[in-house]
């Protein structure tokens, strides 16, 4: 049934992709933070489209950093070259160091990567007791209050955990995965300014492999709105962009139930300029490049956020900013690196083992009751979004929330 | 060519063919020129009296109607030059072909010859079993080449042609030993004469007016059907002209009238409004990146197509009111078009339906992509391209080139702020006397369209300023293109520009020493509603579209290798 605020277009719902783009096709992001402490007030908040109905296409999804290396006092997380290395004595390592015993020490710190059975840190990273990486330890961290208890004692089902502070003043975050993770490489780089995760996501989801668009309809009020419905899902068409890489705004995009695709229907509520939705089971599609079946790069997985919500402030040129958050099953973090089996440790250097120690011991969500262990862990990713005609297929909902 | 009664010089270097000039000559001796009436008095049988080369559409079209859509035509076609003012339908009659474009057809000839003797396709064009698959058959090979030949000349083959050819082929297949390979090249050269290559007009005296050289059948089978359908005569039609019943004024009225109402006239509006509104200037169209995000290859290939489709669709499908083509806000997207006039696309592939929102000043014609883009710079629009191009192709009233030393400084400045808008900035260019005579025909009109960017993108400002869509035709003001398209439907001149058009277009020359035909065509269109089907089909059966009012052909200078 097609309620009132939606534009019923022959069994296909469609959003107005420039009903708020007052400012036409411009570009520019309202400040370096991932979402808004408070939203836009009245005065700049532009009108909903009569029709309720207002489509986005997802331009950036990539992990959240504090940007510096404040958070990091050690610096980033070690090559596994270096931490073969710190267990030794230091006499020893100092030997393997030099110049003419390098391929002696390439031989060690590649066979440090393998264990019984031709398992290995990355393909087998539980197989493993490497020691963990040092934390996050800021208080600083970007993300959302997933379980309510500003305590950090976990909730019903949680685990204790310390609580983040957002750079623009909110506090309660919930970011366990930042807090494990967020020295590492690839997601801090070298000199803080965030590392090859970030750039290697834009890059991903560029290609248009699993873009994602946001459908909001029955929207009524940019201000004040309790009764939102949010389609958050992945589409096989690809988005165009510039030369600059911006996605292109105003284009066409169908959510259709083809592939490893996903349909997420979250209750949403407007206030002040931000949408908020509900705790739900949110799942996207997530693929490694572009490949064959035998191919890493063509391996699907997905993005699983259990209790997983979004929050995503209006901005006066009609995008949306914001964050996906949730906890996310632990090996979902390091399913990448996972996959990439021993090339991983011993190309990157990237010691999975110790990530998922390091998971493990930061995990706050989806505690056990038999162990008492949490298996999942909060996370955030930020989001931004232009505006987009975004084709809602009826029959896609078979694939909503598998 | 016809105009001065000279052979092209093509035809010269299609000579260097397998078969020369004197082939044009094969209906009888060509003569000298003179007034009609003593040319209708010197010769008795039909002279050839004008030679139009098929454009490109035209030569794969009929390829793809006598040896089926499978069979690739696969090469670069010299283009056929334009007349100022003219329809490029003109400028085929002027067209020779140079010794590069002879190499390319003659490569795309062999090319199609190839297809249709191989072994998936030969079955269908081979009536007949060699005696020896190693060695010529002369009756096995008549038998194939001689239908063949019938479609491609458009008429049949004369004995030297048909003896030329067999016996090419004969020599072919001696030489190669393979039967199929003779065929081929007997098939090649035929792709390569001008007999194909050019639809040769001839004329003969009209019985009902002395003194007068009309078409005669075969001729007029080939107009009708390169007019109508743009493409090559089908069996029916040849089988009319073989039998002489295109003469009859009802026969030809009858067989054009059943034409327009085919659904092969979409090709012939098709290609009559690629010429009337210049689309090769698409094949050219390039557009700065950076300043035009929305502009790819998909969205160039999509923009000449969607003005077509818009076309065919509000004049055949919707049997639409020509006029109204300046208005109608029913069109067609892709989802690549749709970015850039932004608005929703329901397909993931191909072409949907679409009509624009009342106000969305998306009025017919004039606000779609493809006519915005081609009448602008690469990076710029330009109302005086596009008002220059509403005078000259809608109106038909020509507008003189610039002068060669004009100071385009003030218009191509677009990011100066003290001239923020493109009003601003022609207005200052206008301070120059030399270029305000036609910029004042050009300029307001282009102006009203100066909402739309250099691809047609919506935009309400430039520079920060807010665009002014006023305009002016003559002394009647307006504002935008619905405005703009509102006076050109309401104009007289529109209306018979696209008669004088259709005029030229079926007669392959210009309107202008036929005033009265066009006033007549003019009053009928009028009288129909402006339908566009009655606008043909009343040029193609005015009797004086096919008279001929020009000396035939000189004397062939070359001999025919077939006639050794």
């Amino acid at each position: 049934m097609i309620r009132p605020g939606r534009l019923g277009l022959g069994g296909v719902v469609i959003a107005g992709a420039l009903a708020l783009s007052g400012a036409g096709l411009l570009r520019g992001h309202a400040g370096a933070s991932p979402a808004r402490a408070q939203g836009l007030p009245p005065a700049r908040l532009p009108a909903p489209p009569p029709s309720g109905v207002m489509g986005f296409v997802v331009e950036n999804f990539v992990p959240t950093i504090v940007p510096g290396m404040d958070s990091c006092p050690h610096g980033t997380a070690p090559r596994l070259r270096e931490e073969y290395l710190r267990t030794l004595t230091a006499d020893e390592a100092a030997r393997l160091r030099r110049k003419e015993n390098e391929k002696e020490l390439t031989n060690l710190w590649h066979a440090y990567a393998f264990g019984a059975g031709g398992t290995n840190i990355c393909s087998q990273p539980d197989r493993f007791q490497h020691a963990l990486f040092p934390p996050v330890e800021s208080k600083f961290a970007y993300g959302l209050d997933l379980d309510g208890d500003a305590s950090g004692g976990g909730g019903k089902d949680g685990c204790a955990h310390g609580k983040f502070v957002s750079p623009d003043g909110l506090s309660g975050i919930d970011n366990q995965e930042y807090r494990a993770m967020g020295c590492e490489l690839e997601l801090r780089g070298n000199d803080g300014s965030g590392g090859d995760s970030l750039t290697g996501m834009k890059q991903f989801h560029t290609s248009g492999e699993w873009t994602q668009v946001i459908l909001l309809k029955n929207v009524h009020s940019l201000v004040k709105d309790d009764d939102v419905e949010v389609i958050y899902a992945n589409t096989a068409d690809r988005p165009e962009i510039d030369n600059k890489g911006n996605f292109l705004r105003g284009l066409s995009f169908t959510v259709a139930d083809k592939g490893a695709r996903h349909r997420n229907v979250l209750k949403g509520h407007i206030r002040d300029g931000v949408l908020t939705t509900d705790p739900a089971d949110i799942r996207l599609a997530e693929t490694w490049g572009q490949g064959g079946a035998r191919d890493i790069r063509g391996n699907r997985t997905q993005y699983h956020y259990l209790k997983g919500r979004l929050r995503l402030a209006f901005e006066p040129d009609g995008s949306l900013r914001g964050l996906v958050g949730g906890y996310r099953p632990l090996f979902d973090v390091i399913v990448s690196t996972s996959l990439g089996g021993a090339g991983s440790a011993l190309v990157a250097g990237i010691d999975c083992s110790a990530q998922l120690a390091g998971l493990r011991k930061y995990a706050d969500g989806a505690r056990d009751p038999r162990t008492g262990q949490c298996t999942a862990i909060s996370s955030a990713m930020r989001i931004e979004a232009v505006p987009a005609f975004i084709n809602d297929l009826p029959t896609s909902t078979e694939t909503a929330l598998k | 060519m016809t105009r001065s009664g000279l052979l092209p010089r093509g035809l010269v270097a299609l000579g260097a063919g397998a078969v020369l000039v004197a082939a044009l000559s094969a209906h009888g001796a060509a003569g000298a020129g003179g007034d009609v009436a003593s040319t209708a008095a010197r010769f008795a049988g039909p002279r050839i009296t004008g030679l139009r080369r098929l454009t490109e559409a035209q030569y794969r079209n009929t390829i793809a109607d006598i040896f089926g859509p499978d069979i690739r035509v696969a090469g670069r076609f010299e283009p056929i030059v334009r007349p100022v003012h003219e329809l490029i339908a003109s400028g085929a009659r002027d067209s020779s072909v140079s010794p590069s474009g002879l190499e390319q057809l003659d490569a795309i000839g062999r090319g199609v010859a190839a297809q249709v003797f191989d072994d998936k396709h030969r079955a269908l064009f081979l009536p007949c079993q060699p005696h020896d698959e190693a060695a010529p058959d002369e009756s096995c090979a008549r038998a194939a080449l001689l239908p063949l030949g019938r479609y491609l000349f458009r008429r049949p083959l004369t004995d030297a042609e048909g003896n030329g050819y067999v016996a090419m082929a004969g020599a072919a297949a001696r030489t190669a030993h393979s039967f199929d390979k003779g065929l081929e090249l007997g098939l090649a050269a035929m792709l390569e004469s001008p007999q194909f290559l050019y639809i040769v007009e001839t004329a003969q005296p009209d019985p009902q007016h002395p003194g007068v050289l009309v078409l005669d059948d075969y001729s007029r089978a080939s107009r009708l059907s390169y007019t109508l359908w743009n493409t090559t005569p089908d069996a029916a039609l040849l089988a009319s002209a073989a039998s002489g019943r295109l003469h009859d004024p009802a026969v030809l009225a009858a067989t054009a009238a059943k034409m327009v109402k085919s659904p092969r006239f979409e090709d012939g509006i098709r290609a009559f409004f690629a010429d009337m509104l210049l689309f090769e200037r698409f094949d050219s169209l390039s557009k700065d990146p950076i300043i035009f995000p929305y502009f790819n290859s998909e969205v160039a290939a999509a923009m000449p197509e969607q003005m077509l489709r818009t076309i065919t669709d509000h004049l055949l499908t919707r049997d639409g009111d020509y006029r109204q083509l300046f208005l109608t806000g029913h069109t067609f997207m892709t989802r690549a078009l749709g970015g850039l006039y932004q608005v929703p696309v329901h397909k993931d592939k191909g072409w949907e339906p679409y009509q624009f929102a009342p106000g969305a000043d998306r009025a017919g014609l004039l606000g779609q992509a493809g006519f915005l883009a081609i009448y602008s710079q690469t990076g710029r629009s330009s109302p005086t391209l596009r008002g220059r191009a509403i005078r000259e192709l809608l109106l038909c009233q020509p507008v003189p080139n610039p002068p060669g030393n004009v100071n385009f400084t003030a218009v191509q400045d677009v990011k100066n702020r003290a001239m923020p808008t493109a009003r601003v900035r022609l207005a200052a260019h206008m301070t120059d006397e030399n270029c305000a005579g036609c910029h004042r025909l050009t300029d307001p009109l282009g102006l009203s369209l100066e909402r739309f960017d250099g691809i047609g993108g919506w935009r309400t400002t430039e520079n920060g300023a807010v665009i002014d869509p006023a305009g002016k035709l003559d002394k009647q003001d307006f504002s935008g293109a619905e405005g703009l398209g509102k006076l050109l439907a309401a104009s007289p001149d529109a209306s018979q520009c696209v008669a004088s058009r259709a005029l030229e277009y079926v007669r392959g020359q210009p309107s202008d020493d036929a005033d009265a035909m066009v006033e007549s065509l003019d009053s009928h269109f009028a009288a129909s509603g402006y339908r566009i089907r009655a606008l043909f089909l009343d040029a193609v059966t005015q009797p004086q579209v096919w008279e001929v009012k020009e000396p035939p052909l000189g004397a062939p200078t070359h001999l025919s290798l077939l006639e050794r």
